[in-house]
């Protein structure tokens, strides 16, 4: 409760919507003992008196009553029909969903279908309705209020309750003899109250505003008894003649459901952290970049398509860190094929849509290095020139193809469409090489497939219709995260060696991200290890493989053994890979290094590198050097 | 989708069935007499007696249901004693206008709604998102009456640009740009509140959509950043709006009743209040069945639109 009403406190907005509410409140039950003038004596020989005249603060309206006067009388009456409405929907309503939900079956459906029919109103009829039934009054205007919302309650308290119902506690309550009647009241009910609080500060406003709209047609309060709704109404008349008669109740009205509005979305914020405005940040076109400094480029003769140099890129969660990469070189050559291999959570996808700036921004940051693409740095490039490499010479194949393409586009469309967004061509002639391209990943009726959505074809083809994509502008870079991990293994072997062609047919570079050395063995020429954000181990694959340098890397080979067995999380090293908001200091490996010395834990360990092209991060290596190894 | 369509429409008569049924009780549970509550101070004896029986009001309540029901899918709504004209008639009239209000407010805040929505979402928490925020705030707070009435003083009466009620001119023609004057300002009014509560859903849907994997997809394409959010954040985002825009025709159908009293519409609104005060129940009966009705078969036009968007939904 207490944490509660801090969360409230400190969404401004709806704190000063509570303070409103609080005034708007303590004034109406105060009205009856302030020294008002009486609402309802009429006076006509003073009738229309202007806002601010003697004796009227707010004028008089057409019968010459003070206006100050019957707005607090009325604002009392509207706040209290309104609350009333409120409550007798949400018990009512909550009554209803919990004996749905909780009983379930034949009760449910019945009653749920008789909620259905009463949804298929627009609400105002059944007001309407039951108004006419029982005739005007502001007492029939409530129930009508009230039951009309009492659907949406019971609606919403049903679903609620379906969850509590099948709860082991609730089980428990039954086996241990209890009397349905008290596991609803001690089990139940105090498991949604708050989704009640929520539904009643979302809907106060409306009850208010509905019960006020009744007044207003002349169906509610009856004279001379008003509410701030029928004085809407009985001003509605002069309103070109004395408008501020009308001002001044419909300005209340604004006000009292304006702060209830700004006070029921603090609520819901409060209480369901879920929808809680800050947790859905959308991520920006390209990911922000904050460098300190950018590194030199190194040698220009490099022969290097794309070259990364010290990438770090954190995520910033309020007040947290995450250092998601942290200094990571890699390049890669055209026609040679790069793997990037390491659990999950060790930062290989996030170094490599750093590059392009896809990393989701908020909360990811780019805070150093530099990624140069023939020679032009990528990182902090303005969104044109990364919008116009993106897809055309650097393209991504993604991991689980259904959540990456777009559901709602058929895939020819699709492929059609990252034709065009690059050249100038006719609707027609991309979509003929959208067939082309679907032919060379080696699907199967290419032209009838191309009018497919995503949902209607297997794992293994959205995958091609993924690899397709990349190759749609025959880019120089593709970067695979992990492109045939939810794949059995021929399709898996399949989709590799097609990749392999291409790489050799086309000369393009590849980087291939993977937790599988099989994958690795098959297509990779050089190998970087990464944890914990860095590289810990680089080399040519040949040799990294048969002479693993690093502790971690031989634990990862372990784990793996074979080609297409590598959907294993790599669950056989002992301990967890670090949060990289809280890295050790020193070598991060070293809480599941068998080898690891007090030494490791110490300073930090930089990336050493042999004679033979190998770069290892540890203190004491595997010592099997590599040149001893035959190639 | 014929098929789909004819499904759908199966589906809807259980629907208004109970919507019949919902209506008939609620009649029933006027106080005293029926005869007497409908033809209201004008009840002679003789008349009471006559429409017991043409009602069928002396037999038991599952008849008269039948017989009641019976009437109204043969066209039968019984005849409203203060306009002393058949019920049907009247409401179709008054329906027509109520339509072309409702309607244009509809088309108004779904297009008005989702373009905030889509552009505060795009834009989150720059001005323009805190702008559309607060002014979808004090949208979905103002009482539309209210809005209308000083709408109406403000534009009507100070500016002029539009006339202060009714839906043609007195004198003159009854043309298409006379229509379109009278129906400005209530179509605005009435469209606020809609507008307000489909902008805050878009927007959050859009939020949502944003982060999906497939937008991610569409920029590592290349796809410039206005159609991401246009193009593909939109449609997607749509599967979860339209729903909302069908709920939000309900508010719209029920605000116009606010509408019409305000600016003297002669809506289908304004003919049920009237009926109400001068306790024509069968006019009133009649028009809440017919309009609802109506609403139910707009909502099997929603789910339709809603499959031809979403070709995951099986017709
Ligand atoms: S530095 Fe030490 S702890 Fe780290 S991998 Fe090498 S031996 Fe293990």
């Amino acid at each position: 409760m207490m944490d509660f009403l801090r969360l409230l406190a400190r969404n401004r907005l709806a704190f000063a919507g509570l303070i409103v509410m609080g005034v708007v409140v303590a004034l109406a039950i105060l009205t009856p003992i302030l020294p008002l003038a009486p609402p309802d004596v009429t006076n006509t020989a003073n009738r229309f008196q202007p806002v601010l005249s003697e004796g009227a603060w707010l004028g008089t309206d057409h019968l010459g009553r003070d206006l100050l006067s019957r707005l607090m009388w009325g604002t009392r009456l509207s706040v209290a029909v309104g609350f009333a409405a409120a409550l007798i929907a949400a018990t009512l309503g909550a009554g209803i969903g919990i004996v749905a939900g909780f009983y379930g079956g034949r009760t449910d459906n019945i009653i749920m279908r008789g909620i259905d029919m009463l949804m298929a109103f627009p609400y105002i009829l059944l007001a309407l309705a039951i108004v006419a039934a029982l005739g005007p009054g502001l007492m029939n205007a409530l129930i009508a209020v009230a039951a009309v919302n009492i659907p949406f309650f019971a609606r919403n308290i049903r679903g609620i309750t379906v969850g509590i119902a099948h709860k082991e506690f609730v089980d428990a309550a039954r086996l241990s003899g209890m009397k349905d009647a008290r596991i609803i009241l001690s089990e139940v009910l105090p498991n949604v109250i708050p989704v009640i609080v929520i539904a009643m500060s979302t809907t106060v406003g409306w009850m208010i505003l509905e019960t006020a709209g009744l007044s207003f047609l002349g169906l509610g309060s009856q004279p001379p008894q008003a509410d701030l709704g029928s004085m809407l109404g009985e001003a509605r008349s002069a309103l070109i003649t004395n408008p501020h008669t009308s001002v001044v109740p419909g300005a209340m009205i604004l006000v009292i459901v304006m702060a209830i509005n700004l006070l029921g979305d603090g609520v819901r914020d409060a209480l369901d952290p879920r929808l809680k405005s800050g947790a859905l940040s959308r991520p920006m076109p390209a990911t922000k970049v904050d460098r300190k400094t950018i590194p030199y480029q190194g040698d220009n003769t490099d022969d290097s398509l794309l070259n990364i140099r010290a990438l770090e890129t954190q995520f910033h969660v309020k007040n947290r860190v995450y250092r998601a990469v942290g200094g990571v070189d890699l390049r890669v050559a055209p026609g040679q094929c790069l793997g990037l291999i390491g659990e999950s959570g060790s930062g290989k996808s996030v170094t490599a849509l750093s590059v392009m700036g896809l990393v989701a921004s908020p909360p990811g940051v780019i805070t150093g290095g530099a990624a140069y693409y023939k020679g032009e740095d990528l990182i902090g490039a303005p969104y044109k020139t990364l919008r116009a490499l993106r897809g055309d010479r650097i393209s991504y194949i993604f991991q689980d193809p259904l959540a990456t393409l777009h559901p709602l586009y058929t895939i020819g469309d699709q492929l059609a469409e990252a034709i065009r967004v690059h050249h100038p061509v006719s609707r027609g002639e991309a979509r003929a090489r959208a067939v082309d391209l679907l032919k060379s990943v080696r699907i199967p009726n290419a032209e009838s497939r191309a009018n497919s959505y995503p949902h209607e074809l297997s794992g293994g083809m959205r995958q091609r219709v993924g690899i397709a994509m990349a190759l749609a502008n025959d880019p120089d870079v593709i970067i695979a995260d992990e492109p045939t991990t939810a794949l059995d293994v021929t399709v898996q072997a399949q989709i590799l060696s097609l990749l392999n062609d291409l790489r050799r047919e086309r000369g393009l570079a590849i980087i291939f991200i993977t937790h599988d050395f099989g994958v690795v063995a098959q297509l990779c020429d050089h190998v970087a290890v990464m944890y914990a954000g860095r590289i810990v181990e680089h080399g040519p694959t040949n040799d990294i493989l048969r002479a693993p340098a690093h502790p971690y890397t031989a634990r990862l080979m372990a784990c793996v053994p074979e080609l297409g067995q590598g959907r294993r999380e790599l669950a056989a090293i002992p301990g967890l890979p670090p949060m990289v908001d809280q890295l050790p200091a020193g070598c991060a490996f070293a809480p599941r290094c068998d080898m690891a010395s007090a030494a490791c834990k110490t300073g930090d360990i930089a990336l050493g590198t042999t004679q033979t092209g190998r770069a290892v991060r540890c203190l004491t290596p595997h010592t099997t050097a590599p040149v001893e190894v035959e190639v | 989708m014929a098929g789909y369509i004819l499904k759908r429409l199966l589906s809807a008569i259980p629907v208004l069935f109970g919507i019949s049924v919902i209506v008939f009780v609620i009649m029933a549970m006027i106080p005293g007499d029926p005869a007497t509550a409908i033809l209201g101070s004008y009840a002679t004896p003789e008349n009471v007696e006559k429409l017991n029986r043409d009602l069928g009001l002396d037999k038991p309540m599952v008849q008269r249901y039948f017989i009641w029901l019976g009437n109204m899918v043969q066209g039968d709504f019984g005849r409203s004693f203060s306009l002393n004209r058949d019920v049907l008639d009247e409401v179709l009239d008054r329906f027509g206008a109520t339509l072309i209000l409702a309607g244009t407010s509809f088309v108004l805040c779904s297009i008005l709604g989702v373009a905030a929505g889509v552009v505060s979402a795009a834009r989150q928490y720059g001005l323009a998102d805190k702008a559309i925020t607060f002014a979808v705030l004090l949208g979905i707070s103002i009482p539309s009456f209210f809005l209308g009435m000083m709408m109406i003083l403000i534009f009507a009466v100070k500016l002029r640009w539009f006339p202060v009620s009714g839906m043609w001119p007195i004198y003159g023609a009854r043309d298409v740009p006379a229509l379109i004057s009278h129906l400005t300002l209530p179509a605005l009014a009435l469209a606020v509140v809609a507008t307000g509560v489909i902008a805050r859903l878009s927007r959050s849907a859009m939020l949502e959509v944003l982060r999906q994997d497939f937008i991610r997809t569409a920029r590592a394409k290349g796809v410039p950043e206005r159609a991401v959010i246009w193009r593909h954040a939109l449609r997607a985002a749509m599967v979860s709006i339209i729903p909302v825009l069908g709920v939000q025709a309900g508010f719209v159908l029920s605000g116009a009743v606010y509408i019409e009293m305000v600016f003297q519409w002669p809506g289908v609104g304004r003919m049920l209040v009237d009926a109400i005060l001068q306790r024509d129940i069968l006019l009133v009966q009649g028009g809440v069945v017919f309009v609802a009705a109506c609403y139910v078969l707009f909502n099997i036009a929603v789910d339709v639109a809603q499959s031809l968007l979403d070709p995951r939904i099986k017709t």
